[in-house]
């Protein structure tokens, strides 16, 4: 497989097939593969991702886009998915234009990673995780270690009637460790997980001492009591509070959502929101986040969005559509899962921007109530503005002190409510990006980095 | 009758070529070559139309002996030249000398299923792809018109037509096609003098067929959904008797069960021994191959083994297990025709894109006596009829699972009442002898099982759920 640039030629003349049938037209190919190693205590599984490649076209019909995509970058291939796609084309495809302003620029742009994955052999890579593993063994009583490391590479070509020309190529490293301990048929377990966009440099914060720490919490998960459920005080650890941030909020800034008349944030643009502390940021720009992307599959440049700036809700994100609707314009959101998928606007980076409260001042703050921690899921509630959290254990905060850890559980309510109930944002030193997988509706799974610091607020938790 | 085809080669042209070049020792590639349609709704309009989407490629699967053991090398490829084909070669062979998987030996079939084509395939929905979609769509909408206070706010629907193919170091070549059919859509209720804020009922449904004679049977239900999520209240929190149907479970039981009763969770110490009890008494379980239009029948598993239905569990105890090749392999056992490539919580169509592994096709629970819904409330007496869960998030590991509520219905004095939102709902799904967990806590069934994407099973009556709430 060679790279994607050297299909250029054939990608912009299936591309000019269309060209002469509508007002505008475009193109995204792309290329990706990978590295993936897989350890646990049965198996060792050290491969390769799938290498992929084909093109998507996408034109715009006079009232509706159309697309067509196909595997494979041969010129048979390219052209007979230009031509299917031609074949959707009636008269109002030349006579009118799409919405909203058509990307123009030209750029190439490319992940420099300092220490790529695909620069290691595989026993070093091999070393790398077993030496995870033996870390966590070395706490006694771990059943059993999964250790996953992955490096991807995703190249994209983005060309379009309008002039647009723009390629990247981005490197993402991605690790997890999950001490899993075992006793009388329960199983629990524990994660520690970093990525990003670079080399093995992001994974820096996977430390022996972080590593150690999520085993003994995966033995003690075990021993674990029930925690307490209903309305209680809530501090969020930083993946949690990305989540939120992600989840509960982002996909309401999502501006097909507003176009569609499907989200609950559309009247309180312009409004308060939260606190005049709390700041949220969706950032596809962000120096080696786990969702940073250079262009979006629109063709414009990734860029930092203020969503809500000191409490009040000032922006949303913006395909090309969407902008025009609203008069604004595009913010490098319009993401494609793959050349198989459509695009939708995504976010890219979604967090919290650091407080000035530290964990111990929080707790104290909250009195009684969970830390919630190491988050396991989320799901949006656009139009409803519910919220659901999941997160794999949560601590007890007695009388203004971190007490033990319980079990697994699932924070609801009103997201309005939740941001209007915050009382503090943890400090910058412990703000970190998390990697995550994100979908638009049930599928198009796309990476999403999530982040923040610690959060304190109020909410209903439960068993989950 | 034999299935649709596109008369895809995928597999078998890669198989010549591995045997032209002589790829010894023992292998197998799979091939699927798939085209999608979608039309995608913003509220009633169409927003886009996608299609033909076309993907074709090869999973190759190397497997040799190393140290007494197997190792595993895994390729994958939509690039289906030949150079292309030597460098998956390359990479899964340089995989087999690091990789480890602890069978000793295993065996790869040499010949297809004798059984003949099983209903997998809408061959209508294969014959005019488009005209089967618009269609559909268009029934979809035409069920919104003339209701007040009630529309899509958005949705999609897309139509897979599949063909797979595989072939082995063993000679055997098969030969499968199937239809996929994945809807979502999300209805929003809206307006009236009561100025409550909007609410919204959002389904995603996969089946194989594309069939449009229950759309408005369904909208209507939708619809009623979406209306009563704008006036529901929070549930009480504490334990309560939660009854569950199949559209429910769903989303908790086959991810779980499907590894827990797997030879992976029993490489890893972490599946019931035959004969421990995982269930209350009157849970069995099978696993079913052969349904007809399940998402996961077929002829043949994707490592060419026939189909078939199993019992996993009897009265609430463990019997038997899944395998594949390899789990089988560490078994020492055949495998039970359970090498899949499919991801159970959404149905892939890259399936040639993962290696195997042991999973159920269809997992059908057995029917109780309880023959309505209302008798089902009757039993439960108070609490519960849970009707949707945000994401239950089903965790094949600890087995737990759980989420909030996004329309359930109170059960007061053996009567399904108001309508509930709010709060969570979650535990574990299968725990030891007397510990708490929805499969030991099942006091009553429905009589009446409904086909749900890998899962067929009645209605469950559940106590002592936990259930969290504001007060």
């Amino acid at each position: 497989m060679s790279g994607l640039r050297d299909s250029e030629d054939a990608v912009t003349r299936a591309l000019g097939r269309i060209a002469p049938n509508t007002s505008y037209a475009e193109a995204m190919a792309e290329r990706s593969d990978g590295l993936r190693l897989r350890l646990d205590r049965s198996q060792t599984s050290l491969g390769v991702d799938p290498r992929l490649e084909g093109a998507v076209f996408r034109a715009w019909a006079g009232d509706e886009w159309v697309e067509a995509a196909s595997s494979g970058l041969d010129a048979a291939s390219l052209t007979a998915t230009a031509d299917a796609l031609r074949s959707h084309l009636g008269a109002k495809a030349k006579s009118t234009p799409p919405p909203g302003i058509s990307a123009t620029g030209s750029g190439e742009r490319q992940t420099h990673a300092k220490r790529p994955v695909a620069a290691l052999s595989p026993e070093e890579r091999l070393e790398i995780a077993r030496r995870m593993s033996e870390t966590a063994k070395s706490v006694g009583g771990i059943h059993d270690v999964i250790v996953t490391l992955v490096g991807q590479t995703e190249e994209r070509l983005f060309v379009s009637t309008a002039g647009a020309r723009r390629w990247q190529q981005i490197e993402r490293t991605r690790a997890a460790v999950v001490p899993i301990a075992m006793e009388n048929g329960k199983v629990e377990y524990d994660y520690v997980s970093l990525g990003g966009t670079g080399g093995l440099e992001v994974l820096d914060g996977l430390t022996d001492d972080e590593i150690v720490r999520t085993a003994k919490e995966a033995k003690a998960l075990l021993m674990a009591g029930s925690a307490p459920t209903g309305s209680m005080n809530v501090i969020l650890d930083p993946g949690t509070a990305g989540t939120f941030a992600h989840e509960s909020f982002g996909h309401g800034t999502e501006a097909d959502q507003l176009l569609r008349d499907r989200s609950y944030l559309k009247p309180l643009l312009g409004e308060m929101v939260g606190p005049e502390f709390l700041t949220l940021v969706d950032d596809g720009s962000y120096p080696q986040g786990w969702g940073s992307v250079f262009f979006d599959d629109e063709g414009h440049p990734s860029q930092r969005t203020v969503l809500v700036d000191h409490g009040k809700f000032v922006s949303v994100l913006h395909d090309r559509e969407s902008a025009a609707f609203f008069g604004r314009t595009a913010t490098g959101n319009t993401r494609r899962a793959d050349f198989l998928s459509r695009p939708f606007v995504r976010m890219t980076n979604t967090f919290v921007e650091p407080g000035d409260w530290s964990l111990d001042e929080l707790v104290k703050e909250a009195k009684d109530g969970l830390l919630l921690q190491n988050c396991t899921s989320g799901i949006e509630d656009p139009l409803g503005g519910q919220m659901q959290i999941k997160v794999k254990k949560a601590r007890r905060i007695v009388h203004g002190e971190l007490g033990a850890v319980g079990p697994s559980m699932a924070l609801s309510g009103k997201v309005l409510d939740f941001l209007k109930g915050i009382r503090g944002v943890g400090r910058a030193d412990v703000f970190g990006i998390f990697p995550g997988s994100c979908g638009k509706g049930h599928t198009d799974l796309i990476p999403a980095g999530t982040g923040g610091s610690y959060l304190l607020s109020h909410a209903v938790v439960g068993p989950a | 009758m034999t299935d649709p085809t596109f008369g895809a080669e995928t597999a078998y042209r890669a198989a010549d070529h591995l045997r032209k070049t002589s790829l010894a020792g023992t292998w197998d590639v799979f091939g699927e070559k798939a085209e999608r349609f979608e039309i995608h709704l913003n509220g009633t309009k169409r927003e886009m139309v996608r299609g033909p989407v076309r993907i074709e490629g090869i999973g190759l699967r190397v497997l040799r002996p190393v140290d007494g053991q197997l190792g595993i090398g895994f390729a994958a490829t939509s690039d289906r030249s030949a150079e292309s084909l030597s460098r998956a070669v390359q990479d899964a062979e340089a995989a087999a000398r690091y990789s480890r998987f602890p069978a000793a030996h295993v065996e790869l079939p040499a010949a297809a299923p004798n059984a003949g084509p099983v209903d997998s395939v809408d061959r209508g929905a294969w014959a005019k792809p488009l005209e089967s979609l618009n269609a559909y769509v268009h029934e979809l909408v035409s069920a919104f018109e003339g209701r007040h206070g009630v529309v899509p706010s958005f949705g999609s629907v897309h139509l897979t037509l599949g063909e797979s193919t595989l072939a082995n170091s063993a000679g055997l070549e098969h030969r499968a096609s199937r239809t996929l059919v994945d809807v979502e859509v999300a209805v929003k209720a809206f307006g009236g003098p009561e100025g409550r804020p909007p609410g919204e009922y959002w389904v995603v449904g996969h089946s194989v067929r594309l069939d449009p004679s229950n759309v408005r049977s369904d909208v209507e239900t939708w619809c009623q959904r979406a209306k009563d999520v704008r006036v529901a209240k929070s549930p009480t929190a504490g334990e309560q008797t939660v009854v569950i149907p199949p559209r429910a479970l769903a989303d908790v039981l086959p991810d779980i069960l499907s590894f827990r009763l797997s030879g992976a969770a029993q490489l890893r110490g972490m599946a019931p021994k035959p004969g421990e009890t995982i269930g209350a008494e009157p849970i069995s379980i099978w696993d079913d191959g052969t349904l007809p239009f399940a998402l996961g029948t077929a002829t043949a598993d994707d490592e060419g083994h026939a189909q078939s239905r199993r019992r996993l569990v009897h009265a609430g105890r463990a019997e038997a297990t899944l395998y594949d090749v390899l789990h089988g392999g560490a078994s020492q056992v055949p495998s039970t025709g359970n090498g899949r490539r499919d991801i159970l919580s959404y149905p892939d169509w890259e399936r040639f894109s993962h290696a195997p592994g042991p999973m159920a096709t269809t997992l059908v629970v057995g029917t109780g006596d309880v023959a309505t819904d209302a008798e089902l409330a009757e039993v439960a007496g108070e609490g519960i009829w849970l009707d949707q869960l945000g994401y239950a998030f089903p965790d094949a590991l600890s087995g737990a699972y759980g989420g909030e509520i996004r329309i359930g219905y109170r059960i007061h004095r053996g009567k399904i009442t108001e309508p509930l939102r709010g709060g969570t709902i979650g535990g574990l799904v299968v725990a030891g002898t007397g510990e708490r967990s929805l499969l030991n806590s099942v006091v009553a069934m429905g009589s009446r099982a409904e086909l749900m994407p890998h899962l067929s099973c009645p209605t469950l009556v559940v106590e002592k759920m936990g259930v969290g709430g504001a007060d």
